[in-house]
């Protein structure tokens, strides 16, 4: 098993800088998923560690060794791209062989190999398809199977599930756990969806603007988020005036309490929407002139409240980070 | 006039008359042509009420005959496949490096390749003419013709090529190959090359057509080549003449017609690799 490490990563594209200054480990057998918005960068370390682009500064290294100026080619890394990036002129088999046949493996080997990957991916009997006659979803199987036919030291997965339905999306991603964690590949997992960031990571490291903003587990992410930015970027958020200061408080919808009772809790407002969504309802409140959004999960019981209620709220103690004016 | 009835007769019948008229005025000249060519008759003879009557390819047959036919043919289908294969040998590779590293000299690199279809051959003779007494060694040999005729058909092949590969994910596809362990020249002959099978197609026979229809170059460089022996052989035979040039119409028409074919094929292929149309057919 292999790491990847980022040192003092910076690279511009003309006027704009793309990477800061990025530092990032990726551990033996660790999914890390850089995650953010369009724009951050985070396609651009993808591609450095790929070898598609030379940082301006900084080293990439493998288990320590330094890589920054090694060709593509010749990085043993396996790749999934967003797009549908199979060879059309090869069937599914052949496309999973390319990357053997690069390396001069023997006819009897590789064929073993194509096997293995297809029962790999579930595709054991479309061997002799061509691309254009598989599904979305099945070519990116195929994909996931050619990366990883060659036994790379780290898998790069560059959005390879945003081009799929909702539902194909979900039992895809569900797929790359389970054969990352079966064969332990060190993997770097590109995407701007938190949800997917969140179900898939082993650690999330969150870009903005060039630079990494918090690098942690999903809890940390989700629940200790680092800068305003991580806070407002994964999950929703209620942004209330800081009573105690200047600047503003940041609290998760779970994290506020709400009541019928109109003076039981410390902040009075109105019902003004309530969304009911099978395992939790979210209620939107108006405080003033913010509206808050208040999650109630079922199995903490219901709350019957209707549009023009008059209801308090509380945030639970502890919750919330404040953000300086 | 106001008739929407008239209007509407009107509006289905004038695309169709200029169709016709315009059909008229490209096939009457070639069938006056065929009959010149083709019908054993004296042209003063030749009327409507002999339209069918003693026609034959003896003409044509006879000028197989000639002793320079079978050179000039031959030197230039060698001609075409050496100019096909130039001209593929220097453009994929550019116009690959174009579309991916030089995305914005596409407007210029175009408007280069069609400066032979704008700047008539015969300004090319001229800058030969001047050339020719300090370049005879090249100039005496053949396939000096190649790199005029790779420059005449520019226009025509740059776009072929061009087409090909704006329809296939090409940046994609390459940092796929070289992913995979694929040098430059791997993925050039694995991946680039027969994904642009149609457009290489299209490339070649619209050189060959361009190499059997070249006249005026290889006139001033005193080449023997099929459209030289056409024009000579015209003078001795004009029917010979005017019926070999009829042959090499059709020829060239069937090429034209196989690369639609080809077209057609490799763009219904495409659309139906199309994430967009995948999407709507798993919906």
């Amino acid at each position: 098993m292999t790491s990847i490490s980022f040192t003092g990563i910076r690279k511009t594209f003309g006027a704009t800088v793309a990477l800061e200054s990025l530092d990032l480990d990726l551990q033996p057998g660790e999914l890390v998923s850089l995650l953010g918005p369009s724009g951050c960068g985070k396609t651009t370390a993808l591609r450095i560690a790929a070898g598609f682009e030379v940082p301006d500064a900084g080293i990439v290294s493998l288990s320590h060794r330094d890589i920054t100026r090694t060709p593509a080619h010749q990085r043993n890394m396996g790749m999934v791209f967003q797009s549908y990036s199979l060879f059309p002129n090869l069937t599914v088999a052949q496309n999973i062989e390319f990357g053997l046949r690069n390396r001069k493996i023997e006819k009897t080997k590789r064929l073993t190999r194509v096997g293995e990957m297809l029962e790999l991916v579930q595709l054991d009997d479309l061997g002799k398809r061509y691309p254009h006659q598989l599904s979305g979803g099945q070519q990116q199987r195929v994909a996931l199977a050619r990366a990883l036919a060659v036994q790379p030291e780290v898998l790069l997965l560059d959005e390879p599930l945003s081009a799929l339905d909702a539902k194909v999306r979900s039992t895809l991603r569900d797929e790359i756990r389970r054969i990352q964690t079966e064969l332990k590949t060190t993997t770097l997992f590109v995407t701007h969806d938190q949800e997917e960031a969140l179900a898939i990571s082993d650690r999330i490291g969150v870009m903005s603007n060039g630079q990494l903003e918090q690098l942690g587990t999903p809890e940390d992410i989700y629940l200790r988020p680092a800068s305003p930015f991580v806070a407002r970027f994964v999950g929703s958020i209620n942004e209330l005036p800081n009573t105690n200061g200047s600047g503003q408080i940041l609290v998760r919808p779970e994290d506020v309490t709400i009541s019928t009772d109109e003076d039981e809790l410390e902040m009075r407002g109105t019902t003004t929407r309530v969304t009911f969504q099978g395992p939790v309802t979210i209620i939107s409140v108006r405080v003033d002139v913010v509206d808050l959004l208040v999650n109630v999960h079922a199995a903490s019981g219901s709350i019957h409240t209707h549009v023009g209620d008059r209801v308090s709220l509380a945030v639970v103690p502890g919750r919330g980070i404040v953000e300086a004016a | 006039m106001n008739n929407p009835r008239f209007r509407q007769l009107l509006g289905r019948s004038v695309p169709t008359l200029i169709l016709l008229a315009s059909g008229i005025f490209f096939t009457f000249p070639l069938i006056a042509m065929a009959r010149f060519a083709f019908q054993n008759l004296q042209v003063i003879d030749l009327g409507w009420n002999n339209l069918f009557d003693k026609w034959s390819f003896s003409s044509v047959t006879a000028s197989f005959s000639d002793e320079f036919f079978s050179e000039a043919l031959t030197l230039s289908l060698k001609l075409a496949v050496g100019t096909a294969l130039f001209t593929l040998g220097l453009l994929i590779p550019t116009a690959v490096w174009v579309h991916l590293r030089l995305p914005k000299a596409r407007v210029f690199v175009e408007f280069l390749t069609i400066l032979p279809y704008v700047i008539p051959a015969i300004a090319l003779v001229a800058g030969i003419v001047v050339v020719k007494p300090h370049a005879r060694w090249f100039l005496n040999s053949d396939y000096s013709l190649i790199p005029f005729y790779v420059v005449l058909a520019l226009p025509f092949t740059y776009r072929s090529i061009d087409a090909g590969l704006r329809s296939i994910d090409l940046k994609v596809l390459v940092e796929a190959s070289r992913s995979l362990g694929s040098t430059w020249l791997a993925t050039l002959f694995r991946v680039i090359i027969p994904n642009l099978r149609a457009a290489i197609i299209s490339s070649t026979f619209l050189t060959v057509a361009v190499v059997l229809g070249e006249y005026t170059i290889s006139d001033v460089l005193l080449k023997r080549t099929f459209p030289s022996f056409m024009a000579q052989y015209r003078q001795s035979d004009p029917r010979g003449g005017y019926a070999l040039a009829i042959m090499a119409l059709i020829g060239t028409t069937f090429l034209f017609v196989a690369i639609g074919v080809l077209s057609r094929s490799r763009s219904t292929k495409l659309q139906s690799n199309s994430p967009q149309l995948k999407n709507e057919i798993l919906t």
